[in-house]
């Protein structure tokens, strides 16, 4: 190609210079050229002057200068742009990035667009090269995001600068995070969720660090907070109560631990357990996958039989024990797995969702009707997502079609599925899907991939008496009390294939349950202690014989040791509003409490019908006691009051819905309580217990009738924790003997538990302390003693009614609610 | 309320009172052997406690017994503030007179009617220690104020209710009182029965309408260890059955008497009305 002698002659210097550098620009000169002979020596110029000032990014500015041209159809412009980076030392990875994306900024953001985002990043590399550098190498594309233009950009980077202002936040640590915050939250979001990272960035630069790449817990709940769409994690008691409506009770609910980053949320199931998102896209489609989950454990999905026979009709072996992968279903398939994996779930959901529509009316056409109202569908995948509304259309409206006739008996199996999908699979024209999105965009909402977790093969009813979940992990944790007994915050297992272990993590669900039943220990094995300090010996009943075991159970009454201000002064703080509030009502109440006494034989009132009795009776010729006046005055005390908290291990448990843990909710109640009795003026006892063995029931006494509330006990309180077992029977024989010597008439026992009576030493016969329990409930009634049980144990309804019957027990499944309520349910229980 | 229809409206009546002949009985359906057990008992004339949950049809049960045996059917409310002289009788000033005046027990005593005393553990304990005498073979009232005794008319019945309710723990009756009576246990009716009763009780109640408020209802009281005080009670199964026959949609009559009344939760309002969609969708 000719050129003219002045561009000859600077590419004949640029050859001394680099011989490899001239070879590039030969090749892009032949663009470059044609913007005439004094835009081609600007560039050549700028050449050898980033050549020079820095060989990278130099041969960084030839190699893009091609596509850049291309795109703008310019030279001048984005070459002064790059000789701009010519005033930072070490800028070479910035410009590297500007020429590789700049062709990009143009094509994305226009000439006045991309002259701005030039400019914005101009302005990072004045404050920070390395800040500059990130923003340069990130696409465009990214920058602008879905909604696109030279404003998001502006909108992304605003937050930053100002945070830059502010507290000296780099882009360079925060723009990656920055952009997927924007993209799941909107621009909003990225400002809080960038000041709080530079809160934490000050505290510790990993934490930091680690908070702006989205990896550390703190940044992943704070998108969860603030993710849109139906939060389930506040929704817990909502669910626990639809499921206990539908399909009758004892689910185990937890939350996964889903994150936006993995794409569709749903929610799923092992078999054992139903792991729910923090957020999914809307109520509906959270209810109904709330639904059709819990119908796939009660259709039988894993169940053992049904799933044996899929696996052998797959020609597999299955597995005797232990969590089972579905992955070997699908492997046979190699390439197509996807595609059978979602003819599969088609087949298995339709008879799932048809034995749901069993117990929820009008459970199909609800999931019809969301699912024709959801536009979005993946190009790809959309004739999975037709078919599968095809055939809940089919089973709503009861027609017959032999594709999918086998699924919609009653007593169709998990294999029968298996059977149906081979066959659909066999003459199916479905596309293929090797798309993972595409792939979860199948789904129909509500539904989900089957085969997500390992599969914890359900036994049959027969069976699964002998074994209890969760039974055999219970090793002796946390005999030695305190806190060491952290239950596992997040058990639960990640995707299929990589862990079967950690689903086998027992679940805090289950540590309530205390470890008694597994420690092995029979009664005679139980440590001896020596007799002096035995303290004071109880019955205990025995229902296998029906007789009472005399001197069984033996109480120490004891001071905790522990104590907390801090935390009494934190729950003090925390709490005031609610204690503020629950003085008012009990203020409110007092007149009628100390409401004035009727016929009195002396007073400051006369009382009006006592007076019109009185005359009426000395007319009728009788001589009536004159008791005719009312007095104001603070009625004698009437009720007493004892509150017994169980101070079992299982306290320590945190709570699921997070926010700490089960113990801190049962020292506001206590607390709370406590100073609302202050107020009320009727007179109060604490107690709390726990057990190990029937030597060693401990009871501490946090404050007894005749004292007085002081410092101290309030601190007794902030240091209350959990250790050791339940022993209902003993504790409640206790504080029952303790109301001796109380004057009141009415006397109540009210005991705050979180679980079943249970010991070490009950060899795993639940039923023997239940009968226990049973019976010292029964021995305090006789004393004039009312029990009275309040208990966030949602599964109490299944014993609470024997031991302490009907009427006389509250199960509260709102744990936060424990602090507030538990002066409010005396106050009821009083009237 | 057929009972009344024969009646006048709008005038006092006196509270002994007879059914009369020609007037429709009041509408009950059976549960189970409960008007065999009412009938033994008043032939034996035992006194009867009538034990379950608000709205489940103990009243209603009377009120039709009593019609049944042609007996008048008094009933008195208990409430904490009732003494025994409300139950029994006081002396009133009239010119400068004093009259005796008999307390609804006691005019039932005298009249032979069937007395009810509703709620009977909200009464303080010295009215309940009154009926003692009524309710063993003495079968007397006495008057203590008056200083005489009256037995009792050979038909008079004593009826108690009793709502074993969380609420009323400390207030339990005193076993001696409770031994003293028949006790009969009510609790709400089998899907079949409610069914029966919605459509009787609230004429022009379509059969699938019906069906879908018990199964509701039925549902609902799945709720009760969720913090409900009272589960949704038959009563307002029929509260809703009668919004929708006035021409409210079937969701908004439920939600006004099946949901509003009962919670002020709002989850469990949430939860409830879960259920109402899910069986109107």
């Amino acid at each position: 190609m000719k050129h003219t002698p002045a561009i000859d002659q600077s590419l004949a210097e640029l050859q001394v210079l680099s011989a490899a550098a001239h070879r590039e620009i030969e090749s892009v000169l032949p663009q470059i050229a044609p913007h005439g002979e004094a835009d081609t020596l600007h560039w050549l110029a700028a050449c050898r002057a980033l050549l020079g000032f820095e060989r990278e990014a130099g041969l960084a500015f030839i190699r893009g200068s091609r596509e850049a041209e291309q795109v703008s159809e310019e030279v001048l412009p984005w070459t002064g742009q790059a000789l701009a980076f010519m005033q930072w030392r070490a800028s070479w990875r910035a410009l590297e990035g500007f020429m590789a994306n700049v062709a990009g900024a143009y094509g994305a953001l226009g000439h006045a667009g991309e002259k701005r985002w030039a400019e914005l990043g101009f302005a990072w590399c004045v404050r920070q090269i390395e800040s500059g550098a990130a923003y340069f190498t990130t696409p465009v594309i990214d920058l602008a995001g879905r909604q696109g233009g030279i404003t998001a950009i502006e909108q992304l980077l605003a937050p930053a600068e100002e945070l830059y202002e502010s507290r000296k936040l780099m882009l360079g640590t925060c723009l990656g995070g920055a952009i997927r915050v924007r993209n799941l939250l909107g621009a909003q979001a990225i400002l809080p969720w960038a000041s709080r990272g530079a809160d934490i960035l000050q505290t510790g630069r990993t934490r930091g660090e680690a908070y702006f790449r989205l990896e550390s817990e703190e940044s992943l709940s704070m998108l969860l907070e603030h993710l849109p769409g139906y939060r389930l994690t506040d929704r817990n008691r909502l669910l626990g109560m639809l499921l206990d409506v539908w399909f009758g009770g004892e689910f185990d609910l937890r939350e996964s631990t889903w994150s936006p980053e993995k794409g569709r949320p749903f929610i799923e199931t092992d078999g054992r357990t139903i792991y729910f998102p923090a957020v999914m896209a809307d109520r509906e489609e959270a209810i109904l996958a709330l639904l059709h989950t819990a119908g796939h454990m009660r259709a039988r999905t894993f169940d053992r039989a049904g799933m044996e026979e899929m696996f052998l009709e797959a020609g597999l072996d299955f597995p005797k024990a232990g969590a089972v992968s579905w992955a070997p279903l699908f492997l046979r398939y190699g390439e197509d797995a996807l595609r059978f994996q979602l003819i599969f779930d088609i087949c298995e959901d339709l008879r799932v969702d048809a034995a749901v529509q069993c117990s929820v009316p009008n459970y199909l056409r609800r999931l019809a009707r969301a699912a024709r109202a959801l536009g979005v569908r993946h190009a790809e995948t959309a004739p999975y997502f037709d078919l599968a509304l095809e055939s809940i259309e089919i089973a709503a409206a009861g027609r017959a079609d032999p594709r999918f006739a086998s699924l919609l008996e009653p007593g169709a199996s998990v294999a029968d599925a298996w059977r149906a999908a081979v066959k659909l699979y066999s003459g199916s024209d479905l596309p293929a899907v090797t798309d993972l999105e595409a792939f979860h965009l199948a789904y129909l909402p509500g539904r989900s991939p089957n085969a997500m977790r390992m599969a914890h093969p359900q036994e049959t009813d027969d069976q699964s008496q002998q074994q209890q979940p969760g039974t055999d992990q219970q090793s002796q944790q946390g005999e030695e009390g305190g806190e060491e007994t952290e239950a596992p915050k997040n058990a639960e297992s990640g995707e299929q294939g990589e862990d079967g272990e950690k689903q086998e993590v027992p679940s805090y669900g289950d540590s309530s349950g205390q470890a008694a039943r597994a420690s092995g220990k029979s009664e005679q094995e139980g440590p001896n202690h020596g007799s002096s300090d035995k303290g004071i010996p109880y019955p205990e009943w025995d229902y296998r014989e029906s007789r009472y075991k005399r001197n069984w159970s033996w109480v120490q009454e004891k001071r905790l040791a522990e104590s907390n201000m801090t935390e009494t002064n934190r729950l003090m703080s925390q709490y005031a509003l609610a204690l503020k509030r629950l003085k008012k009502a009990i203020q409110a109440q007092k007149p009628t409490r100390a409401a004035p006494l009727t016929q009195q034989l002396d007073g400051d009132d006369m009382d009006l019908n006592a007076v019109v009795a009185y005359v009426a009776e000395k007319r009728a010729g009788r001589s009536p006691r004159p008791t005719i006046y009312k007095r104001r005055e603070i009625r004698q005390r009437e009720v007493a009051v004892t509150l017994l908290a169980d101070m079992s291990t299982s306290i320590m448990q945190h709570l699921p819905e997070g926010g700490g843990r089960l113990v801190d909710r049962i020292r506001a109640g206590v607390l709370l309580f406590a100073e609302s009795m202050e107020e009320v003026g009727d007179a109060y006892s604490i107690a709390g217990f726990c057990s190990k063995y029937r030597d060693n029931v401990s009871y501490y006494n946090l404050k007894n009738f005749n004292e007085a509330m002081s410092d101290d006990i309030r601190a007794q309180i902030g240091g209350m924790s959990g250790r050791l077992a339940t022993r209902m029977g003993a504790a409640i024989r206790h504080a029952t003997a303790s109301f001796e010597g109380v004057e009141s008439r009415r006397r109540l026992l009210l005991l705050l538990s979180d679980g079943r009576p249970e010991d070490y030493d009950d060899g795993g016969d639940r039923r023997y302390l239940h009968e226990d329990t049973r019976m010292a409930v029964k021995e305090a009634v006789a004393k004039g003693v009312h029990p009275f049980c309040v208990t966030v144990d949602t599964m109490a309804n299944q014993y609470l009614p024997q031991i302490f019957g009907p009427g006389h027990y509250l199960v509260l499944d709102h744990i936060n609610s424990l602090p507030n309520k538990l002066p409010e349910i005396y106050l009821r229980l009083r009237r | 309320m057929k009972t009344a229809a024969a009646r006048q409206r709008g005038v006092e009546h006196d509270i002994v009172q007879a059914p009369q002949v020609g007037e429709a009985p009041p509408y009950y359906q059976p549960q189970g052997n409960e008007v065999a057990i009412f009938e033994a008992a008043y032939k034996r004339r035992l006194p009867v406690m009538l034990k379950g949950p608000t709205g489940c049809g103990k009243t209603r049960f009377l009120e039709y017994m009593a019609f049944q045996l042609k007996r008048p059917l008094v009933t008195v409310s208990c409430h904490e503030d009732l003494t025994s002289s409300d139950l029994v009788g006081r002396f009133l000033l009239e010119g400068s007179e004093t009259v005796w005046q008999d307390g609804p027990l006691t005019r039932a005593v005298k009249a032979g009617a069937i007395c009810y005393l509703d709620e009977i553990v909200e009464a303080r304990t010295d009215s309940t220690v009154v009926i003692h005498s009524l309710t063993d073979h003495r079968r007397k009232l006495a008057i203590e104020k008056k200083g005489v005794e009256i037995d009792a008319h050979e038909d008079f019945m004593l009826v108690i209710s009793y709502n074993p309710g969380y609420q009323t723990v400390l207030k339990d009756l005193k076993p001696s009182t409770k031994q003293r009576f028949i006790a009969i246990n009510f609790d709400f009716p089998s899907e079949e029965v409610e069914r029966k009763v919605l459509v009787n009780e609230v004429p022009g109640t379509k059969p699938e309408i019906a069906q879908q408020l018990v199964a509701i209802g039925r549902k609902a009281r799945l709720l009760k260890d969720h913090g409900l005080e009272e589960s949704t009670s038959t009563r307002a199964l029929v509260y809703a059955a009668s919004m929708i026959a006035a021409g409210l949609d079937p969701v908004s009559a439920c939600q006004v008497a099946m949901v509003n009344p009962i919670t002020d939760d709002l989850e469990l309002a949430d939860a409830l009305m879960e259920i109402v969609n899910a069986h109107f969708a």
